[in-house]
């Protein structure tokens, strides 16, 4: 997300509060987020790569929409059910949520009845206006390319709709060969599917292979074939979101969504770059309250304009001035030769990252309060937290719950409960190592990034068996103010170094490379 | 099984077995987690023992600080679901 498109997303805000009648304030946030995946795609050199990749992202969402719909809720049941065949909802035939849980009763909009064959009308019209908008972006082709929106020119508008058909008519013939197919079976491959992509799009010999195959069929340079042909902008966050919903529909957790709705969640454009990744129950009670949301509320566009001024100044001023030669990156890793240097760039390193990502998370929350979406917070002063454990509550605070939810807990929980259980020891340290890996992988499947979730996973092991075996001795200092003020100082200072020594791993996509700079640091040239 | 029952019982089990120190005096409305007794990991093994000893599924989602970290939010949550 760049300075223009922040402050066209911030002047639509005021257009949005003060003309538009509440009861399109849904659909504007569905339309302008439709629009938004395709005009915050940068130009992509394989030929029409920068249309059909959002396109694609926008059906995958469609399909997991489908995939999510609880067929109970639309005759009028008032919550999800487990999926009986499900490994966790066999285990459980009650329902997991309360019914009176106000966070898991579905819209008034799907008690209405259904449209055609059991899928209620508004969904259907949500579907169609997602064509025609899909459309719609390839007749950018005709506007001239300064006033174009998008990045890259799109393909010709009857070339998307007979794709669209074809597409469409797979889909189908997806759906009717795939009819005996359980639902817990289908959202399993659903995740599988997405999860390959991922992987796909992140490795780099995969991406490279899949550029020079896209690049063969356009008739284009194989040998120019590289990872940045492929840049999917947003699909890291979507993917999380869409495996979100995937696996909470097969524990019965996930609220019935309309279609409109579950697209506006997945690609909400303030957070669509660069997160939160909000979680869908959250989403939908702002989304379903924006009819109630006064339109022009002086206190709710303060609140959003500071937070917004806030992370540009923490985005384009301090981060961007930072990663002017202040901070650690792979030019400088290789020239800087004194141990003071190498610390400063690294410390450079760790707030330029924190100023530049916490700042685009203070631009995404201020901008979805203008359009009365709170999103979730994701930092919360992760730099002065005293223990591995306490970083990562505060340190991209939605993806390490995330990660939680759908690694950890499911892990720790699969172990506890094996036959034989191994020893407590190894299940800390696989779910522990597991989680940080995953977490590492998301940022790309790569050797450096499976090293620095490897540091951080053996980190919070290490953590939780000196905590776990100090627990006691550590209360004892509650009546020891001065011994206790020494040890928090001591331990802020081994956590903080420790998180920013891993930034190398993170920074330096050569191992070869950070080792010669671990090297530097401690004095070994 | 009565509240009451229930409270003990978790009380009971998690200076036990989470807190590993039989003689803390855990209070019904302290922060657990927020206090260092208690970690994510102490939280899954408190969810598996809900559901052997009471029959309770806690779903992934319900194991954060924000729902669990009293004991008052942990046997408001067994609570719930127990028939």
């Amino acid at each position: 997300m760049n300075l223009a498109a922040i402050l066209v997303f911030a002047a639509a805000a005021c257009l949005y509060g003060a003309l538009l009648p509440a009861r399109f304030r849904g659909w504007a946030l569905f339309a302008g987020s439709v629009i938004a995946v395709y005009v915050l795609q940068p130009a992509l050199p394989i030929r029409y790569s920068a249309y059909a990749l959002p396109t694609a992202m926008l059906l995958l969402i469609v399909a997991s929409w489908w995939l999510t719909r609880d067929s109970n809720a639309h005759a009028g049941a008032t919550t999800s059910q487990p999926l009986n065949d499900d490994v966790v909802g066999a285990q459980h035939a009650a329902p997991l949520q309360s019914p009176n849980d106000e966070r898991y009763s579905p819209s008034p909009r799907l008690r209405e009845g259904s449209g055609v064959r059991g899928i209620p009308r508004d969904d259907l019209v949500t579907l169609m206006a997602l064509v025609a908008l899909m459309v719609g972006v390839s007749f950018l082709r005709f506007i001239d390319v300064d006033f174009r929106l998008v990045a890259s020119t799109p393909p010709e508008p009857l070339a998307v709709v007979l794709a669209l058909l074809v597409i469409g008519a797979a889909g189908v013939g997806l759906r009717l060969a795939l009819r005996r197919v359980s639902q817990r079976r289908a959202l399993t491959g659903m995740i599988l599917l997405i999860a390959a992509a991922f992987v796909v799009f992140k490795a780099e010999p995969l991406a490279t292979a899949l550029s020079r195959a896209l690049r063969f069929q356009t008739g284009q340079d194989t040998t120019l074939a590289s990872i940045a042909d492929l840049g999917w902008v947003g699909f890291s966050y979507v993917a999380f979101r869409l495996i979100h919903t995937l696996r909470d529909r097969q524990t019965g957790i996930l609220p019935a969504l309309s279609l409109r709705e579950y697209v506006t969640y997945v690609i909400f454009f303030p957070s669509f770059t660069a997160g939160p990744i909000d979680r869908a129950e959250r989403f939908v009670e702002d989304y379903r309250a924006l009819p109630g949301l006064r339109g022009l509320d002086a206190e709710r566009f303060a609140g959003g304009a500071a937070r917004i001024l806030i992370g540009l100044f923490k985005k384009f001023v301090i981060a961007d001035t930072l990663a002017l030669g202040l901070a650690l990156n792979v030019i400088n890793a290789g020239q800087v030769e004194s141990p003071l240097g190498m610390w400063l760039l690294l410390y450079g390193y760790a707030l330029r990252l924190y100023f530049d990502f916490g700042g685009y998370t203070d631009i995404a929350i201020g901008i979805g309060i203008l359009y009365g979406v709170t999103l979730p917070e994701n930092f919360s002063r992760p730099y002065l937290r005293t223990t591995i454990t306490s970083f990562w509550q505060s340190w991209h605070i939605t993806l390490s719950s995330w990660a939680r939810f759908y690694v950890f807990s499911p892990l720790s929980r699969a172990l506890l409960t094996r036959k034989p259980k191994p020893s407590a020891l190894v299940i800390v340290l696989l779910a522990q190592v597991t989680t940080m890996v995953v977490i590492g992988l998301w940022h790309g499947v790569a050797l450096n990034f499976l090293l620095w979730g490897l540091w951080h996973g053996v980190g919070l092991f290490v953590h939780k068996q000196w905590s776990d075996r100090t627990r006691k001795w550590y209360r004892g200092l509650n009546d020891q103010p001065a011994r206790k003020r020494l040890w928090v100082g001591f331990s802020w200072f081994v956590t903080f170094h420790y998180v920013v020594l891993g930034w190398v791993w993170f920074a330096l996509p050569d191992v070869s490379q950070s080792l010669r700079v671990f090297g530097v640091l401690f004095g070994g040239g | 099984m009565d509240e009451k029952e229930v409270r003990e019982k978790l009380r009971s089990y998690i200076t036990r077995e989470l807190i590993r120190d039989e003689s803390y005096r855990l209070t019904d409305d302290e922060g657990i987690v927020t206090g260092g007794l208690m970690d994510s990991f102490s939280l899954a093994e408190f969810a598996v023992y809900v559901e052997s000893e009471f029959g309770v599924y806690i779903p992934d989602s319900d194991l954060t600080v924000a729902r669990m970290n009293t004991l008052d939010q942990m046997v408001a949550r067994v609570m719930q679901d127990m028939k």
